[in-house]
């Protein structure tokens, strides 16, 4: 039994570490794409006004 | 790239999900229990496909860092350091089965053993990549020092494979012409599945982690512009 215990948290481990990456990539391209529209937005926003 | 990137992603993803059930139903449901160790050895599912990936994002650094020093292109940098983040990733995780096998096996969760102390190692090689990219002050600084830095990384994966055969460690011996035992079928085909679900999963995370180089790239470049203009 306290084997299957051992396994049971050595597998948690591992799904959860890769789990976690994941959204760690996740969050990280979702913060970039949002800055980078924002960005796009505000250089739109001011190319009519400089003409 | 970007275009086709939600449909590559997403079907590595997908692939991967599928194989990692279809090698957790092999290993639980099918493989056999190991006659000493029992239950516990079926960690050896996992542990062997993460180094064993371990190693390939470590080969896949290596031909980024090269592809960058020899040409400069960005793309050759984005897989660099894709590859050394994923890589890390995964060596960690084989530094934490490690010793979840250990210490049921061994009766203690960590040993100064060859093997052991060179992926340790190997580790740290990684995470220093990571680090010093981050005191960089450009981005081209930042992949010229990841690139040498892989190259160096690169050196101790040979270190890490022959360890046991060199200072005679006590780690047992998996793969290699000649080396280990040979495994029972069921166990053969739990390890061969693992094996290629992780290595889809890597494929996947390394698109993901390039995206994000390429996209944060792209951010740095409209900032620039940004500020040149206003």
């Amino acid at each position: 039994m306290k084997s299957y215990a051992f396994l049971f948290w050595g597998y948690l481990v591992v799904w959860a570490g890769i789990v976690l990456y994941l959204a760690f990539l996740g969050t990280r391209l979702a913060r970039a794409g949002r800055r980078l529209e924002a960005l796009e937005r505000r250089l739109h926003e001011r190319a009519p006004s400089a003409r | 790239m970007t275009r086709r990137f939600p449909l590559v992603y997403g079907t590595l993803l997908a692939v991967s999900a599928l194989g990692i059930a279809l090698a957790l139903a092999q290993i639980f449901l099918v493989a056999p229990e190991e006659r000493v160790m029992g239950a516990v050895q079926k960690i050896f599912y996992i542990h062997v496909p993460l180094a064993a990936v371990t190693f390939l994002a470590v080969f896949v650094l290596l031909v980024g860092a090269l592809g960058y020093l020899t040409t400069g292109r960005p793309v050759w940098d984005r897989l660099a350091v894709a590859a050394c983040e994923v890589g890390w990733v995964f060596c960690t995780l084989v530094l934490i089965t490690g010793p979840i096998w250990a210490k049921p096996a061994w009766g203690v969760w960590w040993t100064w053993e060859a093997k052991i102390t060179t992926t340790l190692v190997l580790w740290l090689l990684l995470a220093g990549i990571v680090v010093a990219r981050g005191y960089a002050t450009t981005p081209e600084q930042a992949a010229r020092v990841g690139a040498v830095l892989g190259v160096v990384a690169a050196l101790d994966v040979p270190i890490v494979y022959k360890a046991v055969d060199w200072w005679r460690g006590q780690h047992p011996i998996v793969f290699g012409p000649g080396r280990g035992d040979p495994l029972a079928p069921g166990m053969g085909r739990a390890l061969l599945l693992s094996m290629l679900a992780v290595t889809v999963l890597f494929s996947a995370l390394v698109v993901l982690r390039m995206r994000l180089a390429a996209l944060e790239e792209a951010l740095a470049a409209a900032e620039d512009a940004a500020g040149r203009s206003w």
